[in-house]
């Protein structure tokens, strides 16, 4: 089915020819046939909030195209992104599990596709099926040490050149790119998005982007941007 | 004082107090065989970051503080655990090294399982599973807690504080 974003739904978990590949949705039948039963196939349009943090609970979210953007925020506005969550992540698992608050604030940066699954459903779900229960756990500790990255990047990192540096190489290292001399990856996000991933002002990366450029670190080529000096990135990322 | 502590499960009186501890008779049985109880003195390095996790350690008593480092030797205290709370769990469960190091703050009683057994604990004891389902949420709703006070501190003196 096509929907008003352009987008092919896919409206049945039991012939979604990308479940194998994601971990939360990679189900034994029964758990399956028992998740369609409960579960809300949703469009999304580009900027479009899924969750804010603080609010209450409601239910879970399976990303199953798009990219969501997870932030959380200061009482003064400050933002600071953690994550662009990708298809086959689950959103809000934590505050739906443990009832408390959403920790964060999920915004699509992209048309999404998301199955929705309120919150008393999932829970019984996850009483009924093991396998998923044991994929929730394993999903939760993917995040959990995500947040323990973060915390190190933000709490350890001496200058914001750093935290760029790192970014970038992680970033390229997702993409299959590490092997290669010069790696390139998309930008997909804005200087505004980067320095809050990073915890600096938008002024900062835009600088240390044209530092990169002209020390011929980087090279960009429309939103595609070259690492053509590797090592040069790398001594910048460790020299805290 | 006679200590609540046991080394059988099944004799510690703390154990409806704590979520993961708390589970049925046949899941405190099979947790009871594979599980290997051992003290520890203060000060004694648990695990470090970037080990690889081998097994998990469940609290019994005493306190595990968790630290993060860098290269440099500059380190963050992460949290503190106390009694009832998992160490390595993450870590285990994701099959990969540990993100922190973990020491201990008071002589410890640790209750170790590997993490071969407890895969196979967990998938056999769907309630085991739900507590430590629990557990991982609650573990990361603290973890997100300290990603906001170090990442949104105003200041570098505000951020300063937390680090050692």
């Amino acid at each position: 089915m096509l929907s008003p974003y352009g987008m092919d739904i896919i409206e049945s978990c039991l012939t979604c020819k990308m479940r194998t590949d994601r971990i939360f949705c990679d189900l034994p039948t029964s758990a399956l046939q028992s998740f369609e039963g409960i579960k809300y196939a949703t469009a999304y349009p580009k900027g479009a909030v899924l969750f804010v943090e603080g609010q209450a609970p409601r239910g879970i979210f399976v990303l199953c195209k798009g990219r969501v953007k997870l932030s959380i925020c200061a009482t003064d506005g400050k933002t600071l992104i953690l994550k662009i969550a990708e298809p086959g992540e689950v959103l809000g698992l934590s505050a739906t599990v443990s009832g408390k608050a959403y920790e964060l604030t999920a915004e699509t940066i992209d048309p999404c596709q998301v199955n929705f699954v309120k919150r008393e459903d999932f829970l019984r779900f996850l009483k009924d099926h093991a396998d998923a229960c044991f994929k929730v756990a394993e999903q939760l500790s993917e995040k959990y040490n995500n947040a323990c990255h973060e915390v190190r990047s933000l709490g350890l990192s001496h200058s914001a050149a750093e935290k760029l540096a790192r970014l970038l190489l992680e970033w390229s290292s997702k993409n299959g790119e590490a092997a290669k001399q010069e790696p390139r990856l998309k930008l997909a996000l804005t200087h505004e998005e980067i320095a809050q991933m990073i915890g600096t002002s938008r002024e900062t990366v835009t600088r240390l982007f044209a530092d990169l450029k002209k020390r011929q670190i980087v090279q960009a080529k429309g939103s595609t941007l070259v690492i053509r000096n590797k090592n040069a990135l790398r001594v910048i990322a460790s020299s805290n | 004082m006679e200590s609540r502590i046991h080394d059988s499960c099944f004799e510690c009186t703390l154990r409806p107090d704590r979520l993961f501890c708390d589970l049925p008779a046949d899941a405190l049985e099979a947790f009871n065989l594979i599980k290997c109880k051992a003290q520890q003195p203060r000060g004694t390095v648990l695990f470090r970051q970037g080990q690889p996790a081998h097994a998990i350690q469940v609290v019994c008593d005493g306190r595990v503080r968790l630290s993060l480092g860098s290269e440099s030797g500059k380190r963050v205290v992460f949290r503190t655990v106390g009694p009832g709370e998992i160490l390595g769990l993450s870590a285990v469960l994701a099959g990969g090294n540990h993100e922190v190091s973990a020491e201990t703050v008071d002589a410890c009683s640790l209750a170790t399982v590997k993490r071969k057994d407890l895969l196979r604990f967990l998938r056999q004891h769907r309630e085991a599973c739900l507590q430590v389902v629990n557990l991982l949420s609650q573990d990361l709703h603290v973890a997100y807690d300290r990603v906001r006070s170090i990442g949104l501190g105003r200041t570098r003196r505000s951020r300063a504080v937390h680090i050692h």
